[in-house]
């Protein structure tokens, strides 16, 4: 059988609140399961209880009941998260540092040293596209930089879990696109991928598994095709078709008996529509 | 060792956040410090030609190893006051704890890095002293030769040889260890403070008071003692003043090496290994608090 990559069984995470007797559930007995080599997305409004969920995960915060488990492992201990990757919401690392640097710290934190320390180094410099600023301090990175080099580090040990908070949080949309193929890559690799945020569009476009919490409570929680299938209607998308062919279909829908909801021009994204503009302006500019 | 072959206490995991914190608080220029003392030993190199040369001696030794008390004391609380509510604040704590790394290392790797930074400061300031020693004993035998030309050979070699045994003495090599070891205790205390406290400037005010209580407890005890007799209870109660607020006038030995008094080895000991385990016994009461931490 397979172990998950996460478990998490009845947690429960009251803060008090001071000079009051009661206190604030942000989570409450939350059940659920990471399978392996998935992306998970932990979905909420503001305040619902996702960063409070993946700090427990981590053991940065400690559940009032119950309990979670890395790969079968409790999380409270420190050797569960030499599994695990982390990126936090906005994280500022080492403005003194070098990505290379960061890299290296980080790196020396999971017990990397020497050649095998400096191949990775640089590999990860490659893969997140970093190579040319490694030499900058991190004081001088972008927003986008920033996540880039965040997510490199949270990758230094090859761990089998990787956890983003809200990874694409603040990032224009061309660096969302580059961390969003970063973050399939890695499920092609076979690392299991557990994020969260509230930009759905992204989120349905990469997880195979969605949790939605709100008011610190699992409402929802499924594999995405299942949970957004709508069980009595069917699309088709055609090229080319004429005017004459779209009347016969509806036609023949209509003798058995389907109704024909809805017909239109299927569209770009907006954002795909948005990335083609820059793009080619940056094309144009280049050219000059 | 765990499951996953993980081991609770790394040399390397610590080193790491060890040399990481060197060269955060060497890249935020507290290294002005040693300057700021470069300046008082040359400044006060200047008013000592009024003095004769035991004086002037004195004076120096008094002004240096004062300062430098005085400026590793302020060294250890500043840098190591903002470490942890810093990371806290950056969100740094949460890449770095959601590494294979303990709480404690991650505590025992920022002490580290601190102590290191006091152990360079604490023997540039001293190079810097036993130049600046030199060279005015170089001066002042110089001028003693000129002043004594007509004088016997015989007497002469005894000038100098006074000159030299006032200048540097083997007493003051211990005396700035205890210095490192006071500033060593400090930092941990302030440690210990940073981990419950929400701002900096809370713990550098906590730290300054300590810093007075300190200096002041054993004059208060000493009163205490001789009006209110030495009861069981009075005793369990200043030991305990005593842990929290560590006796720092035990570590001032200053007036007897300024005085030319040879500090014996058993109170140089005693005195070491008394900070040593007051900087063990605040590292243990920090992780005790930073345990369970919620982050």
């Amino acid at each position: 059988m397979n172990e998950p990559a996460v478990a998490v069984t009845g947690v429960t995470k009251a803060f008090p609140i001071p000079f009051q007797r009661r206190s604030l559930l942000a989570v409450r007995d939350l059940t659920l399961q990471v399978p392996p080599g998935q992306i998970y997305g932990l979905l909420g409004p503001n305040g619902s209880g996702k960063s409070t969920t993946l700090k427990i995960i981590l053991g940065l915060v400690f559940p009032t009941r119950g309990k979670t488990e890395i790969f079968g492992q409790d999380s409270n201990l420190a050797g569960s998260r030499e599994a695990v990757g982390f990126l936090p919401e906005n994280p500022y690392f080492y403005k003194y540092l070098t990505g290379r640097e960061t890299l290296r710290f980080y790196g020396k934190l999971c017990g990397l040293r020497g050649a095998r320390l400096k191949n990775r180094v640089e590999e990860l410099l490659d893969r997140v596209g970093l190579t040319s600023a490694s030499d900058r301090r991190l004081g001088v990175y972008s927003k986008g930089m920033l996540q880039r080099i965040g997510l490199a580090q949270a990758l230094v040990q090859e761990p089998k879990l990787v956890v983003l908070d809200e990874p694409t949080a603040g990032v224009d949309p061309a660096g969302a696109r580059e961390i969003r193929d970063l973050i399939l890559d890695l499920k092609h690799r076979g690392i299991t991928v557990l994020l969260s945020s509230h930009l759905l569009g992204q989120v349905q476009e990469i997880c195979d598994r969605v949790g939605i919490l709100a008011n610190g409570v699992l409402v929802r929680e499924g594999a995405l095709a299942d949970l957004l299938a709508i069980e009595n209607r069917t699309d088709l998308v055609f090229e080319n078709a004429s005017a004459a062919l779209l009347r016969e279909i509806e036609a023949l829908a209509g003798k058995s008996g389907a109704r024909l909801v809805e017909q239109s021009r299927s569209r770009t994204s907006l954002e795909r529509f948005f990335l083609e503009a820059t793009h080619s302006s940056a094309e144009s500019r280049r050219d000059e | 060792m765990s499951k996953s072959g993980h081991r609770a206490f790394s040399a390397g995991r610590i080193a790491a956040i060890g040399g990481n914190t060197f060269t955060e608080l060497s890249r935020l220029k507290v290294f002005y410090v040693l300057l700021l003392f470069a300046l008082l030993l040359i400044g006060n190199s200047i008013f000592m030609a009024q003095f004769t040369f035991q004086q002037e001696f004195q004076v120096l030794k008094d002004i240096a190893l004062g300062s430098m008390s005085l400026l590793t004391s302020v060294l250890a609380v500043v840098a190591t006051a903002r470490l942890i509510p810093q990371d806290i604040e950056d969100r740094t704590i949460y890449t770095i704890l959601a590494k294979p790394v303990t709480r404690f290392e991650y505590l025992l790797g920022k002490l580290a890095g601190v102590l290191l930074l006091l152990a360079l400061s604490v023997i540039i300031m001293s190079a810097l002293f036993f130049i600046v020693l030199k060279v005015r004993e170089q001066t002042v035998l110089g001028e003693t030769l000129r002043q004594m030309h007509a004088s016997s050979p015989e007497q002469r070699a005894e000038a100098l040889g006074a000159v030299r045994a006032s200048a540097f003495q083997a007493n003051l090599v211990p005396g700035i260890a205890i210095i490192y070891v006071k500033a060593c205790l400090l930092a941990a205390l302030t440690l210990f403070v940073s981990t419950f406290a929400t701002t900096t400037i809370f713990t550098t005010v906590v730290m300054v008071f300590v810093y007075f209580i300190g200096h002041l407890q054993s004059t208060a005890r000493a009163y205490w003692l001789q009006t209110n007799g030495a009861g069981g209870i009075t005793k369990v109660f200043l030991a305990l003043v005593a842990l929290f607020f560590p006796d720092l006038q035990l570590f001032n030995l200053l007036d007897d090496i300024v005085a030319g008094t040879a500090i014996p080895l058993a109170l140089f000991a005693q005195t070491a290994t008394l900070g040593f385990f007051y900087t063990g016994f605040y590292l243990l009461l920090a992780w005790a608090v930073f345990y369970r931490k919620e982050l």
